[in-house]
């Protein structure tokens, strides 16, 4: 008995320490990583922002996480996509896996753009971040489905989505697609460019999916009214 | 030196074309090229790409060749002081060896194809093996040799670098004659004074005794390219050459690991390396040194003239870049302006290879 009542006087120090996804205090301000602000001069700054720079100054700053850079490469969209392509917290295979895709688009581009006759060239776009955005652009749903229960049926009632949350049924969408129902021996990096470059164009398994999702929501049109936000 | 007066009356036609030229230049015959052509892009003539390299090039670069439609070398100074060293060399003295050392990714094996293509462009007969690392290692079958029981047989390996040396030295295979009988088995056999090519085809059609004739074709090569009355000039080129005299990872079937003197292909090889013989020129390689004293197998290369390949300088640097944005390769907007371009030479180190990772997906 006397053991484990000194076992519990011992005060409890944790081994590690986590920083970033504890509950940092709200007086902790967020890191600023871009290199044009901090080059800005005196004379443009409005009274507000020489407020919260001198705010900076004084207050505690919290640790930046190792997905942000301040390189000018840097594309939060991108960031957002390998880590939702991550799994068991191996970002080097998932940003691997991110830059062979769009290595592998920007070949297949710039093959069809030097093999093009002239008058055709300008039509090819080879740039693989605007081939990746538009294509994500393109599978994001309009209307989502939500299940509410009403006098003991469940009734899919088409709601309004946050830009969040349909940006994020577009990248899970693209995930899940290239994860599941393409042939086993093929490499992801394949996949997903195969699978971006048809969403580019409107076409492939993604755009069929949104567009169904689109026509349920339309076909349930008469249940809209039993939604109460 | 008449293809070189052409070229100077092109240089009339190329000021017109002022912003095209500062990466490029017109000069595609590896012996008109000197100082100051440094830096700038040539063209290889699409006719000498498929028989010069069937092997031997970096996969990322054919993939590049692919893609942009062309294969542009870099006139880089490594490869010219060998090739001037080449032009100037004395042939009636032993072989001279050359060797490029540099880090990883810095340029080694295309300052090599770049000293081949101009072997080739002078009619020479070029021995070019891609790369001594593929035969040393994950080889899937070996056969216990027919010519010598204690050595072993690599049969795969020895029948696709036969077809690549036939596709780059077509013109040489009638040309050159056999000057000992060779028996393959019981009832084949090649006697002398048959074309090379029918023995190429032996090798390549039997694929049991490919290993020997490989052997007999770099003997008869080594005999007949030192007389005199011979109508060609060799130029032997190995691409990773450290590991001749390296460790190999082969196994024999009861598991004990093979010694690399076992094996025909780097047997022959070796001898070949050896510089013993006259007329003919060596250009080899090896991969990551910092400095030549630190190869495995010093003793035999000893004596040599080693040639640095350092990464790029600023000047090579920008007409890498220039070449990218020309042949539309930098697609990120921001890889245009100046931050994206010091960014670039922070990330890469200004090495080829890095550089080459980073373009890829900006």
């Amino acid at each position: 008995m006397a053991a484990s009542l000194s076992g519990l006087l011992k005060p409890w120090i944790p081994r590690v320490f986590l920083v970033r996804w504890s509950r940092y205090n709200p007086y902790y301000l967020e890191p600023e990583v871009r290199k044009e602000v901090y080059s800005q001069p005196d004379s443009e700054l409005s009274v507000e922002e020489k407020e919260q720079r001198d705010l900076k100054m004084i207050r505690p700053i919290k640790a930046a996480t190792s997905g942000v850079t301040s390189s000018v490469f840097s594309d939060p969209v991108l960031s957002k996509f390998i880590n939702m392509m991550m799994e068991h917290g191996n970002k080097v295979l998932a940003r691997e896996i991110m830059t062979e895709t769009l290595e592998n688009i920007k070949r297949k581009q710039v093959e069809k753009y030097h093999k093009a006759p002239e008058g055709q060239k300008e039509e090819v776009e080879c740039n693989p971040y605007t081939i990746f955005h538009q294509a994500l652009k393109n599978c994001q749903p309009v209307v989502g489905l939500a299940s509410i229960r009403k006098g003991g049926r469940n009734y899919q009632v088409p709601i309004p989505l946050s830009d969040k949350r349909r940006r994020f049924l577009a990248m899970k969408w693209l995930i899940t697609e290239c994860r599941d129902n393409k042939h086993r021996r093929t490499h992801m990096y394949e996949k997903l460019s195969q699978e971006v470059m048809l969403a580019f164009v409107q076409e492939g398994n993604i755009i069929r999916k949104k567009n169904e999702l689109h026509k349920m929501a339309e076909s349930n049109r008469a249940y809209a009214h039993y939604r109460w936000w | 030196t008449s293809g070189c007066g052409q070229q100077q009356e092109a240089v009339a036609v190329e000021s017109e074309l002022e912003p095209f030229s500062v990466f490029r230049t017109q000069e595609s015959d590896p012996a008109c090229q000197s100082e100051k052509h440094l830096g700038q892009f040539y063209t290889l003539p699409p006719a000498h790409f498929r028989p010069l390299f069937p092997h031997g090039l970096p996969y990322r670069y054919q993939q590049q060749v692919k893609t942009f439609n062309e294969a542009c070398f870099m006139v880089r100074s490594p490869a010219l002081e060998v090739i001037s060293y080449l032009k100037k060399a004395d042939y009636s003295k032993p072989a001279l060896r050359y060797l490029f050392y540099g880090l990883k990714g810095s340029g080694k094996t295309m300052s090599l194809c770049h000293a081949v293509h101009f072997c080739y462009t002078q009619g020479w007969l070029v021995l070019h093996i891609p790369d001594a690392h593929l035969w040393v290692k994950n080889c899937k079958e070996l056969l216990p040799s027919s010519f010598n029981s204690a050595r072993l047989d690599q049969p795969l390996q020895a029948t696709t670098w036969l077809r690549n040396f036939r596709t780059t030295n077509e013109r040489f295979l009638s040309q050159i004659k056999t000057t000992h009988r060779y028996a393959w088995t019981k009832r084949e056999f090649t006697d002398e004074g048959r074309p090379l090519g029918e023995l190429v085809n032996q090798g390549i059609s039997r694929v049991k005794s490919s290993s020997d004739v490989v052997g007999a074709l770099m003997k008869e090569l080594r005999l007949q390219s030192g007389q005199p009355g011979a109508g060609f000039r060799l130029a032997v080129a190995v691409d990773g050459v450290n590991a001749l005299w390296g460790r190999s990872t082969i196994k024999k079937e009861n598991k004990s690991a093979v010694d690399l003197e076992e094996l025909t292909l780097i047997h022959n090889l070796r001898k070949l390396v050896k510089n013993d013989w006259v007329r003919r020129t060596l250009v080899l390689t090896t991969v990551t040194a910092w400095s030549p004293t630190q190869l495995t197998g010093f003793d035999s290369m000893d004596p040599f003239i080693p040639v640095s390949v350092p990464n790029y300088s600023e000047k090579e640097f920008e007409s890498v870049y220039l070449y990218y944005l020309d042949r539309k390769w930098l697609q990120h907007p921001q890889s245009r302006t100046e931050d994206g371009k010091k960014e670039l030479v922070f990330l890469s180190n200004r090495n080829p290879s890095m550089l080459d990772r980073i373009c890829g997906f900006l």
